[in-house]
C-alpha cells in the first residue's frame, strides 16, 4: 500500500517539480525577463520580416515608383490599385516618362505575402518592420501614395 | 463559291488536307501548331512582306518514291503556300535555334522598356520572348537611341527604339487605308517609321496601326499609361459614332472608360475600326455627365428627385392633353436610342399620350423612311451588304466623301479596289479626299444641283446602248421621260465632259454598287433623286438581291433602328402605314390598346409647331436639336416657344439649355440592348460598367416608369424582353431574339409583306 502511494507519488509530483524547475530557472531573479513591456518597449524585428509597406525614393528624392502595375498584377489579393501618369519636365515624380498618380493598398486585404515587393522592377514597394497596423475605420486601412510614400531625404551635407 | 482544290501536307508528321496555295502559317493553327510570327497579318496586303524571319520552319517535298527531299535552308511559314506533299517540320533543333537567334537580334536594340511601356502584357515581343527567346543577353554595348514619346499625331505616339521593323503599320497605311502615310527612313540599324518630313500622322484610320503593331512602338496617346491589361475587364459593344455599327470592345477599369479596341466581325468591320470610333468615346466617363434629374425653378436648374419630376412631366404631358388634344404632344429622338428603347418610346407615345408625333429624323428629307427605295426596291434604305461590296464589279461613289462619312465602308470599297480589281468612279461636285485614295479614279465633277441631271444622264446612255436591263420597269416610260437627257445637254448642264459621262456609263452594269451618303439624303428634290437612282440601279439589272445595288447610308448609330421601330409620325413599327386599317389592327391587338389613325407631324412640323406656340409638350430625346437640326434657327425658336421642354440625355446640352426638364440617361457603355446598322444588321451589345450615379437610368427604365406616370403601363423587365414583343409586331425581328443571335448579328431581310400589304 505505501509503496503504491510512494510510486505514485514519484509519478506525479516529481515530473511536476522539474518542469516547473524550468520555468523558475528562466524567472527573475535567476533569469533576465522575455516579455517586453509593449508598447513601452518594442523588440526589433528581423531584417526580412514583411509588414507595412513602403514606398521608396531614390537618394535624389525622385520616386522609384514608375506607376507600372506589376505589383497590383503580382498581388494574389488584388488589394493594390495604381493609375500611372505621364511625368513632364515641370512636373516631374520620377525618373523617365510615368510615374503613379494614384497608389493605394487595401491594408484589410493584404496578407503581407510580400509578392508585390518581388515584383516590383525598380525596388520601390517594400515591405518594412511597422506592424502597428490597427485602427478604427474601415476606410482609414485604405493606404494612399501619400501615406505609403517615405519623406524625402534630407539633402546631404559636404 | 468554285470548289477549290486541296493538298495533302505534313506538318510535324500530322497529315492534313488543305485548300492549294494557303500558306503555312494558317495551315498550321488548323491541327493546333503554334508558328510564333510578328510581321504576318492575314488581312495585310495581296503578299506578306515576311521580313521579320520568325516564321521560320523547315520544308521538304515527298518525293515519288516515298522519301523526303529538304529544301536546303529554312522557309518562312508566312509566304510559303501549301502544294500537294510539302512536308513541313516547325519545331527541329535547327529551327529552336534559328528562332532565339532571331530574337536575340531583334532585343540587341530593344531597349528594357516594359514595365512603363503600353504594350507589356499583351505583347508579342514579350511573349515570343518567353516561350522561343534566349533567357539572357550576350549584348552589353550600348544600344542604339532615338527619339522616345514622339507624338506623330493627336492619337499616335511613335517610340523609335521599340520598332522592329515588322512593316505592318507601313503595309496598313499604303494597303488598306490607303493614305500611305507610314514609311520607312533610312537603312539598316538606322531605319525608322515615319510620316512624310514628320508631318502629321493625319490618316482617319491611324488607331488600327497602333493595334497592328507588334510591339510598343505606335502607341495611343489617349489610353497612353491609363491601365494595363491585366487591370481591366473587356465587355462586347457595337460603336456608337455612326451607322455602320462597328463591333468593339469597351476595356474599362472601376468606373472609367480606357480605351476602345475593334472586334472582329467579317459581316460588318472585319478588324478594323475608323478613329472616331476609336477615341471618339471618351464621353463616356467624361465628368460633365448629367448625375441627377435637373428641374428648372427661377430660371436656374435644381436637382431634383425621379419621382417629381415623373409627377411634374406627367401633369404637364396630361394637362396638354386635355386642354389641346394629344397632337399638343410631341417627342423627337431615336436614332441614338437601341431599338428596344425606340421601340418603347413611340409605344410610350401612340399608346400612353396618344400622339403619332414622333420622329428621329433631323435631315432635311423627311419622306418616310426611305419611301421610294422601299416601294420599288423593297429595301428601306441598302440593298448591298457591307461584306458583298468587296464583290462588286463596279464602285459608284455619288455625292459623298465616303473617308469621312463612312470610314469602315470606305475601307470596304477600297478592298474591291485594292484586292479584286473593280472599277471606281466617284461623282462630287467637290475634290473629296475618298479620291485621293485610289489611283485614277473616274471621277464625274458635276455642279452642285445637278445631281438627278447627271443619274438621268447616265441611265440615257444605259438605254441607249441597249445593254439596260428591262425587267421590272415600263421601258417605253422611261425611254420617254430620260429622252431630253441626252449626253450633250448633260454635259452641258452638269459640267462633266461627254466623253467621261460615257466612259461612266460603260463601267456601270451588273454589281454596280451604289454608295451615297448625306448629299443625297439632304438632297432638296430628295424624291425626285431617289427616283433617278432607283432607275439606273433598275436598269444596270441590280434591281433584285445579287452583289449590287443602290444604298444610301444612313447618318446616325441606330437610324435604320428607329426607322423599323416605328419613330416616324406615319408609320408603325415594321414599316406598316399608321392608317393601313387592317395591318394597324394587328398591332392594336398585340398592344391591347387603340392607336391614333392620323399621320403625326415630322420633325420639321412639330419645330414648326412648337416654334408658333402650338405644341404644349416637346420631348427631346438624345439629340441635340438647338446644334445638330439642319435649320438650328428653327429648332432654337421651337424650344423657345415650346409650352413644356423635357429633354433627355447625357449631358447638358445646347438644347437642355432650354429645358423645363432634364433627365439623365445612362450611355451605351451602361445598358444593353440592340442596334440596327446601315444594312439592316441587328446586333446586340452588352452593359459593361455600372452608370456613373444610381440617379442615371437608362432610357428603357425611363419610358416604361414615365408610362407608369401616365396611368398606362407598359410593363418591361429587359430589353430582351421587349426584343421578344418586337418579333412579334414586326415578324423581320423575330431572329433577332437574345438567346439566338449569333454572334455577328442578324442581317434582317424586307419582304414587301412586311409593310402589311
Ligand atoms: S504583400 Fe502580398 S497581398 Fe499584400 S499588397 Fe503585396 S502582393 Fe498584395
Ligand atoms: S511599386 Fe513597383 S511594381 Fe508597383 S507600380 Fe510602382 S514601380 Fe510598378
Ligand atoms: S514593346 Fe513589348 S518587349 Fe518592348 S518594351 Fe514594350 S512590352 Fe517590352
Ligand atoms: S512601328 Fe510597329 S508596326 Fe510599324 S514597323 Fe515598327 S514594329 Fe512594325
Ligand atoms: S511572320 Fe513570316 S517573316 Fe514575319
Amino acid at each position: 500500500m505505501i509503496t503504491q502511494v510512494a510510486k505514485r507519488f514519484v509519478k506525479t509530483v516529481l515530473p511536476l517539480a522539474q518542469g516547473l524547475s524550468i520555468t523558475f530557472r528562466h524567472q527573475p531573479p535567476f533569469h533576465e525577463p522575455i516579455t517586453v513591456e509593449y508598447p513601452e518597449q518594442k523588440r526589433p524585428m528581423y531584417p526580412r520580416t514583411r509588414w507595412r509597406h513602403v514606398l521608396r525614393r531614390y537618394d535624389n528624392g525622385l520616386e522609384r515608383c514608375i506607376g507600372c502595375s506589376l505589383c497590383a498584377g503580382a498581388c494574389p489579393a488584388r488589394c493594390i490599385y495604381v493609375e500611372a501618369a505621364e511625368n513632364t519636365d515641370e512636373h516631374r515624380f520620377s525618373p523617365g516618362e510615368r510615374y503613379a498618380r494614384r497608389y493605394e493598398i487595401n491594408m484589410l486585404r493584404c496578407i503581407f505575402c510580400g509578392y508585390c515587393q518581388e515584383a516590383c522592377p525598380t525596388g520601390a514597394i517594400v515591405l518594412r518592420d511597422d506592424y502597428e497596423l490597427a485602427d478604427y475605420h474601415r476606410s482609414d486601412f485604405i493606404y494612399t501614395k501619400e501615406m505609403l510614400l517615405e519623406p524625402i531625404p534630407e539633402p546631404q551635407e559636404e | 463559291m468554285a470548289e477549290q482544290e486541296l493538298v495533302t501536307i505534313e506538318i510535324n508528321g500530322i497529315e492534313l488536307q488543305v485548300p492549294k496555295g494557303e500558306m503555312i502559317i494558317e495551315s498550321a493553327k488548323r491541327i493546333g501548331v503554334d508558328i510564333p510570327f510578328f510581321c504576318y497579318h492575314p488581312r495585310l496586303g495581296k503578299e506578306q512582306a515576311a521580313n521579320c524571319r520568325m516564321c521560320l520552319v523547315e520544308a521538304g517535298t515527298k518525293q515519288p518514291d516515298g522519301s523526303v527531299r529538304m529544301m536546303p535552308k529554312p522557309q518562312t511559314s508566312c509566304t510559303l503556300p501549301a502544294s500537294q506533299g510539302l512536308v513541313v517540320f516547325t519545331d527541329t533543333v535547327a529551327i529552336q535555334k534559328a528562332r532565339r537567334g532571331i530574337l536575340e537580334f531583334l532585343l540587341i536594340n530593344h531597349p528594357l522598356d516594359c514595365p512603363i511601356c503600353d504594350r507589356g502584357g499583351e505583347c508579342p515581343l514579350q511573349n515570343n520572348t518567353l516561350f522561343y527567346g534566349p533567357g539572357v543577353s550576350r549584348f552589353v554595348e550600348e544600344k542604339r537611341h532615338l527619339p522616345k514619346a514622339f507624338p506623330i499625331s493627336d492619337y499616335v505616339v511613335l517610340d523609335r527604339e521599340r520598332c522592329i521593323h515588322c512593316a505592318r503599320c507601313t503595309r496598313f497605311s499604303q494597303e488598306i487605308s490607303g493614305d500611305a502615310q507610314l514609311e520607312f527612313l533610312k537603312r539598316g540599324a538606322d531605319t525608322m517609321v515615319s510620316t512624310f518630313q514628320n508631318t502629321e500622322f493625319t490618316s482617319r484610320f491611324s488607331g488600327n496601326t497602333i493595334e497592328l503593331c507588334p510591339v510598343g512602338a505606335l502607341t495611343s496617346r489617349v489610353y497612353r499609361f491609363r491601365a494595363r491589361p491585366w487591370d481591366m475587364k473587356s465587355q462586347k459593344s457595337i460603336c456608337t459614332r455612326c451607322s455602320n455599327g462597328c463591333n468593339i470592345w469597351l476595356d474599362y477599369r472601376p468606373n472609367r472608360l480606357v480605351r476602345v479596341l475593334g472586334r472582329e466581325n467579317e459581316a460588318v468591320n472585319e478588324e478594323w475600326t475608323c478613329d472616331r470610333g476609336k477615341f471618339g468615346h471618351e464621353y463616356i466617363s467624361s465628368d460633365r455627365r448629367l448625375l441627377s434629374p435637373l428641374v428648372r425653378r427661377d430660371n436656374r436648374f435644381v436637382t431634383a428627385s425621379w419621382v417629381e419630376v415623373y409627377q411634374l412631366i406627367a401633369s404637364r404631358i396630361r394637362q396638354a392633353v386635355e386642354e389641346r388634344g394629344a397632337g399638343a404632344v410631341g417627342a423627337i429622338g431615336g436614332a441614338h436610342l437601341s431599338n428596344e428603347e425606340a421601340y418603347l418610346l413611340q409605344k410610350l407615345m401612340r399608346v400612353a399620350v396618344g400622339t403619332n408625333n414622333i420622329d428621329h429624323r433631323l435631315e432635311r428629307n423627311q419622306v418616310a423612311g426611305g419611301d421610294t427605295l422601299l416601294a420599288r426596291l423593297g429595301v428601306p434604305f441598302t440593298q448591298t451588304a457591307i461584306a458583298d461590296i468587296e464583290k462588286a464589279k463596279t464602285i459608284f461613289i455619288f455625292g459623298a466623301d465616303l473617308v469621312d462619312e463612312q470610314p469602315i465602308v470606305f475601307l470596304r470599297a477600297r478592298k474591291a479596289w485594292f484586292r479584286f480589281g473593280a472599277k471606281v468612279i466617284i461623282a462630287h461636285p467637290e475634290p473629296t479626299e475618298t479620291e485621293l485614295r485610289f489611283d485614277e479614279p473616274l471621277v464625274l465633277r458635276y455642279r452642285a444641283g445637278t445631281e438627278t441631271t447627271l443619274i438621268n444622264g447616265l441611265s440615257h446612255l444605259i438605254l441607249q446602248s441597249g445593254r439596260a436591263v428591262t425587267d421590272g420597269i415600263s421601258l417605253e416610260e422611261l425611254q420617254a421621260s430620260l429622252s431630253e437627257y441626252t449626253p450633250a445637254r448633260v454635259a452641258q448642264e452638269t459640267g462633266v465632259a461627254e466623253d467621261a459621262l460615257r466612259e461612266a456609263a460603260n463601267l456601270l452594269g451588273e454589281g454596280t454598287v451604289i454608295l451615297c451618303a448625306g448629299r443625297v439624303r439632304n438632297h432638296p428634290e430628295y424624291a425626285v433623286l431617289a427616283n433617278a437612282l432607283v432607275n439606273l440601279t433598275l436598269l444596270t439589272g441590280n434591281g433584285s438581291r445579287g452583289n449590287g445595288g443602290l444604298n444610301i447610308l444612313l447618318p446616325e448609330v441606330n437610324s435604320h433602328g428607329a426607322a423599323d421601330m416605328g419613330v416616324l409620325p406615319d408609320l408603325l413599327p415594321g414599316y406598316v402605314p399608321v392608317n393601313d386599317r387592317e395591318a394597324r389592327e394587328r398591332i392594336e391587338r398585340i398592344w391591347k390598346a387603340s392607336l391614333p389613325a392620323e399621320p403625326g407631324l415630322s420633325t420639321q412640323g412639330m419645330l414648326e409647331a412648337a416654334a408658333e406656340g402650338k405644341l404644349q409638350v416637346l420631348y427631346v430625346i438624345g439629340e441635340d436639336i438647338a446644334q445638330k437640326y439642319h435649320d438650328p434657327e428653327l429648332a432654337q425658336r421651337a424650344l423657345e416657344n415650346a409650352g413644356f421642354v423635357i429633354v433627355q440625355d447625357l449631358f447638358l446640352t445646347d438644347t437642355a439649355q432650354y429645358a423645363d426638364v432634364v433627365l439623365p440617361a445612362a450611355s451605351v457603355a451602361e445598358k444593353e440592348g440592340t442596334f440596327t446598322n446601315t444594312e439592316r444588321r441587328v446586333q446586340r451589345f452588352w452593359k459593361a460598367m455600372n452608370p456613373p450615379s444610381p440617379d442615371v437610368k437608362p432610357d428603357l427604365n425611363i419610358f416604361a416608369e414615365l408610362a407608369v406616370y401616365l396611368g398606362k403601363p407598359l410593363p418591361v423587365f429587359s430589353a430582351e424582353q421587349v426584343m421578344e414583343e418586337i418579333g412579334q409586331v414586326f415578324p423581320a425581328y423575330a431572329e433577332c431574339c437574345y438567346d439566338q443571335m449569333p454572334a455577328e448579328g442578324v442581317r434582317w431581310m424586307p419582304t414587301l409583306t412586311d409593310r402589311g400589304k
